[in-house]
């Protein structure tokens, strides 16, 4: 039978299990009645343009809900996210879900437009944020929902002023005075080229003057507007009595300007308008990125916090009423639906059901859980209603408590390079006061104020800026390259040098050490059976296991096609059974074959499935999380490097420590919440460890916020990317070991790069404060020693990895 | 004579940068550069279409406006 694709999600599906609609002209697939209401609808409103603009995308398949959609227009709802204008409009900033593309944002813009009562409606095409505003006495929030859900998406509220507007004033703040500093640099770098040409073939005086006029009225807003972040930070330093980076890029730029403007009147000497302009542009960009990175974490912190719930559902006297969470009191009984995330903790008091946790463990099997179980917050309901008693409030429980650590982390993160500041701040701070004591001694000496103050500045510019500056961005730019062309991306460039000082490795088990997907390992067969049955009942599955075996099933090379299953059912945490033609089918654990009276034997280590046709056991299959390839001979390279590994997982002691032994793992931390691992990273920290973390989900994430260098897997989770320093894109343990070996490589350069331009400094700034420096061989000496960092930090490139991977 | 040749040519071509430059501050406060993606998808959309889209917004917008006035002018208070 053919494979074709929905009309509207443009997913593809078998062509006999679809909704099929015939029309002279053409034919319509659907594979559900969601979607199918989906497109009938934007063709009764005449939006069916819509899947020209989509091309070959695929969505996902609309579901329709309106189960709680009257919380929309409650009280509390309104006071918490809803903004009223002067004139009566109200306006909600919502994160919109589901959107793929571009296509999605038009349609839902142009749906919102239409809608009566809606005023405005826009949606950002980078991180599918809305802002609607719309007049309460024609449309209720509600009913906007329900627009957007109705065309297969779905938007909840989320509140800006926490971090967002904050991040987005930042952030165009920065890309004006980048715009200036850039528009500046680049003109005075023309007229500089004039000015230089003249300097070595000779150049008429007023010609001069005018190419310096036009330089200075050009650095003029650079320094002052630009530069101003500096000036303010350098402020700030002072009022903290630290000199830090910005106090030396402030008074550098600020000294080259007045003696440039003295060099300009009194016709005296070279005008440094030109460095003055760069060193602005240079570092402004430097912290523009930084600023950039922060902007897209908020982003992703936003969608967390957006799609928890804001109310339960309380039981008191046999009454359910709607709550919200801050309202939940100790001792109260609430009432979990299926697919509801939980976000109080709680012991379950009546009714079981298995719950996902794999934002908080990290592992995907669902966990079962009867009457007198705890359940944690971040977890998510999956089968059955459950009533359970709040044990914490909304603030004291988990999610609060994860989410507030990574708010936390966001805005101030443990950094070595303050450290690395200070220390140039130092040498800002002697060399300030060398060439302030120059110009003393050659004034009081010498007596000629001028001819002092010239030495003096030249002290500051020829120790300021190039080779110093050039050390460290040169070798880690080199560095981060070399390490993007192996799939390894540095988010910054100063992540590197933290890294190569580091000494203690702590790695998550699921999703990073191992696959994190189960597969079998292996099979056995009691009986002969149509392995095309098993495939069928498998398919009517999501869980891991189910995708495990049935990826088991297609690499032995047969085929299988779609068997018409009757009387599914799928017993979460248990198994699945089914009817075929009167057989009847029966997979899952040990447990589950005892119910339907199935004799089974032994007992493993591993994870074991079960399937039996009409209450004969027919086969068993072992399942095993497995171990990354190369994960052992990476552990064991790191560990030769003389880094101690350590290993942090949310899974049980048992089967953390076979995986430990089996990468040779010793020390091991099993059973950990998310935020023990980030107490763990912490307390190393303390002892004056430099904790790397490699990880991959929600429940590493503030461990990873929390570790002098994060590395996150390229297929993890959102918010573990966001909050990471580094991303292996191949997700091979070997990138770690690599990883490692690069930025210890590049600090070494970094170390050459600094020895050297600390000699240059020790010879030239001597000689500036005896005097002998002309602005020539300012120049000259300047570029040379630069040349010496440039290539010396080339060199990184001649590392060589051994294993040369395909 | 030549010195006022390169303070004209000098001077205008600032001058007509600063004036790109200014129409680019003013972009970046009004918020036209707050979403990056929307420059490479949002012009493929950018037809007739959108201009009526925009100019109905805009006629609700006044409609608002006018019927909140007409509600004011209607208000007598009861004195």
């Amino acid at each position: 039978m053919a494979q074709v694709p929905c009309t509207h999600c443009n997913l593809t599906f078998d062509e006999s299990v679809m909704i099929t609609e015939e029309y002279p002209d053409k034919t319509l697939h659907f594979c559900c009645k969601g979607c199918q209401g989906v497109y009938h609808l934007l063709e009764s409103e005449g939006l069916d343009t819509f899947y020209d603009k989509l091309g070959d995308t695929k969505l996902q398949p609309a579901v329709q809900k309106s189960d709680d959609l009257e919380k929309f227009d409650l009280e509390g709802f309104k006071n918490k996210y809803i903004k009223e204008h002067d004139d009566g409009l109200y306006e909600i900033n919502l994160i919109i879900e589901g959107i793929h593309c571009s296509a999605c944002v038009w349609l839902n813009e142009k749906v919102l437009h239409k809608t009566p009562g809606v005023i405005e409606a826009t949606i950002n095409y980078t991180n599918n944020k809305a802002k609607v505003v719309w007049d309460p006495d024609e449309i209720q929030l509600s009913k906007i929902i329900e627009t957007i859900r109705s065309i297969g998406y779905n938007g909840y509220p989320y509140d800006p002023t926490l971090q967002e507007e904050r991040a987005n004033k930042t952030k165009k703040e920065y890309y004006s005075r980048i715009l200036v500093a850039v528009f500046g640099s680049m003109n005075i770098m023309w007229i500089a080229i004039a000015h230089y040409a003249g300097y070595f073939s000779g150049m008429e005086q007023r010609f001069k003057d005018i190419l310096n006029v036009a330089e200075f009225i050009l650095a003029t807003p650079v320094l002052f507007y630009s530069g101003w972040v500096f000036f303010r930070g350098a402020y700030y330093g002072y009022k903290n009595r630290i000199v830090n980076m910005d106090t030396l890029v402030a008074s550098g730029a600020v000294l080259a300007y007045i003696y440039s403007i003295y060099a300009m009147i009194t016709q005296r000497g070279e005008v440094y308008f030109d460095s003055v302009a760069m060193i602005i542009t240079f570092v402004l960009v430097g912290k523009y990125l930084e600023v950039l990175s922060k902007k897209h974490a908020v982003d992703t912190l936003d969608s967390i916090m957006g799609s928890t719930p804001t109310e339960v559902t309380l039981i008191q006297n046999n009454e359910k009423t709607l709550i919200a969470v801050e309202n939940v009191q100790l001792g109260d009984i609430i009432e979990l639906k299926p697919g509801e995330k939980v976000v109080i903790d709680g012991i379950v008091t009546h009714g079981e059901g298995s719950f996902d946790e794999s934002s908080l463990t990290g592992e995907s099997e669902a966990v079962f859980k009867h009457k007198g179980d705890t359940i944690l917050s971040g977890s998510i309901c999956l089968d059955s209603v459950v009533r359970y008693e709040a044990t914490k409030d909304v603030s004291g429980s988990l999610l609060h408590a994860i989410v507030s650590l990574l708010e936390e982390s966001i805005t101030k993160k443990p950094r070595i390079e303050q450290l690395a500041d200070q220390i140039s701040g130092y040498f800002s701070t002697v060399i300030l006061l060398i060439a302030l004591l120059t110009f003393g001694a050659w004034w009081y000496f010498g007596g000629d104020f001028e001819h002092a103050l010239i030495i003096g500045i030249s002290v500051i510019v020829i120790a300021c800026p190039c080779a110093l500056g050039l050390a460290t961005p040169m070798a880690t730019l080199v560095g981060i390259s070399i390490a993007a062309k192996r799939n390894i991306l540095f988010k910054e460039a100063t992540f590197l040098e933290t890294m190569a000082k580091s000494n203690l490795l702590a790695l998550d088990k699921t999703g990073t050490i191992t696959e994190g997907k189960p597969s079998v390992v292996a099979e056995k067969v009691y009986a002969d059976y149509d392995r095309t049955l098993l495939h069928a009942l498998l398919a009517t599955s999501n869980h891991p296991i189910s995708n495990g075996i049935r990826k088991h099933l297609e690499t032995e090379g047969e085929t299988f096609g779609l068997l018409p299953l009757e009387a599914i059912k799928t017993i979460q945490a248990k198994g699945l059974e089914a009817q075929y033609q009167g057989k009847q089918l029966v997979g899952g654990n040990a447990l589950f074959m005892q119910e339907h009276g199935i004799a089974i034997e032994e007992k493993s280590e591993h994870t074991l499935f079960y399937f039996a046709v009409d209450g004969v056991l027919a086969s068993r299959f072992e399942l095993s999380d497995t171990i990354r390839e190369g994960a052992k001979e990476a552990i064991a390279n790191i560990q030769r490097m003389g880094i101690k590994v350590v290993m942090l997982t949310g899974d049980h002691e048992a089967s953390a420590h076979r995986i430990a032994k089996a990468v040779g793992i010793e020390e091991v931390h099993a059973q950990l919440l998310p935020q023990e691992k980030a107490a763990y990273v912490k307390a190393q920290q303390e002892k004056g460890e430099i904790v790397v973390m490699a990880g991959d989900g929600i429940n590493d994430a503030v461990a990873l916020a929390q570790s002098n260098i994060a590395i996150a897997m390229g297929n993890g989770a959102d918010v573990a990317i966001s909050v990471s320093d580094v991303v292996l894109m191949d997700e091979s343990p070997q990138s770690i070991h690599d990883a490692y070996r690069i930025s210890r490589r590049t600090f070494l350069a970094v170390k050459e790069n600094l020895g050297f331009s600390l000699l240059y400094n020790t010879v030239a700034v001597p000689l500036a404060m005896a005097g002998y420096v002309t602005p020539l061989i300012a120049a000259l000496s300047m570029s040379l020693s630069s040349l010496v960092v440039v290539g010396n930090s080339m060199r990184i490139k001649m590392i060589k990895f051994k294993e040369a991977r395909r | 004579m030549s010195e006022n040749v390169i303070i004209t040519m000098i001077g205008i071509s600032t001058l007509l940068g600063a004036t790109g430059l200014a129409a680019l501050l003013w972009g970046v406060k009004t918020g036209q550069f707050d979403d990056q993606s929307k420059f490479i998808d949002a012009a493929r959309f950018d037809n007739e279409e959108e201009l009526r889209d925009a100019v109905m917004m805009e006629e609700k917008r006044k409609a608002r406006k006018k019927k909140k006035e007409e509600e004011k002018k209607k208000y007598m208070p009861a004195d």
